[in-house]
């Protein structure tokens, strides 16, 4: 008589009490997979990869409303020819630009954010000057000076922006 | 003769004894390290459940230095037994 008291209240017990599983510590594959995303060379890598893309597709879309000089005597094939070779070689240079753009500020954000240990603007803004400075040193020191606050400002909005958005 | 040869019932006590207590005390270190260093690396307010890169290097060094202040800690301890 015990025994049947006993076994439907125990039976209810464990309906009623969910299983606690036990403490899962991630592997060290699980570790190695996930800090493959932590490495700074793999990750400007990656940005650079992506700039490229966009900038491949940017240049396609804006070299394709541009209209190239032609000479009137080619024939119509020969014009289409040439467009498309027009539209290919600033594509290439566009996605050149935006490469290095992206690999410069990620391969910067990431270096900073590892030594200060901290997610916060202040890495976007030192990444952003740092590229920005890059890219316009060609023009001075006052060029970089601007090109640097400037892409600053710049990729800052874009956090903010995308912040919001998620 | 068997007293030398198997450990008597009292020693086979003692040594589980001083194994539950160890494995009580790296559970709690465990424990501890953990709270520690979340409450450090980890700010209040998050928008993502992934961890950044920032945190992670966080992380790694509270950590390291944790262990390393428990060993510290521990050899201080353990070298000269009349409190200074």
């Amino acid at each position: 008589m015990a025994a049947a008291d006993g076994e439907p209240q125990a039976a209810t017990k464990e309906a009623e009490k969910p299983k606690i599983e036990p403490l899962r510590l991630p592997t060290p594959e699980e570790i190695r997979g996930q800090d493959i995303w932590n490495n700074c060379a793999v990750r400007s890598v990656v940005s650079g990869i992506m700039g490229g893309g966009l900038g491949l597709a940017m240049g396609l879309f804006l070299g394709a409303l541009d209209n190239p000089l032609m000479q009137e005597e080619m024939s119509t094939k020969q014009k289409v020819i040439y467009t498309a070779k027009d539209m290919g070689r600033r594509s290439l240079r566009s996605a050149k630009t935006f490469a290095v753009m992206g690999l410069i500020f990620s391969a910067a954000e990431c270096v900073v954010e590892k030594a200060r240990a901290k997610h916060d603007t202040t890495n976007t803004v030192v990444a952003g000057c740092v590229t920005g400075g890059a890219i316009s040193a060609k023009g001075g020191p006052k060029a970089a000076c601007a090109g640097c606050a400037g892409f600053a400002a710049f990729s800052v909005l874009i956090e903010k922006l995308f912040d919001r958005h998620d | 003769m068997a007293a030398t040869n198997a450990p008597t019932n009292i020693e086979k006590e003692q040594i589980f004894g001083m194994a539950e207590k160890e494995m009580e005390y790296r559970v709690d270190l465990f424990n501890r390290l953990t709270a520690t260093c979340f409450d450090k690396c980890i700010e209040k307010r998050y928008k993502e459940s992934e961890l950044n890169m920032g945190e992670n290097s966080c992380i790694d060094r509270c950590v390291s230095k944790y262990w390393q202040v428990t060993n510290l800690i521990g050899q201080l301890l353990g070298s000269n037994r009349p409190p200074v």
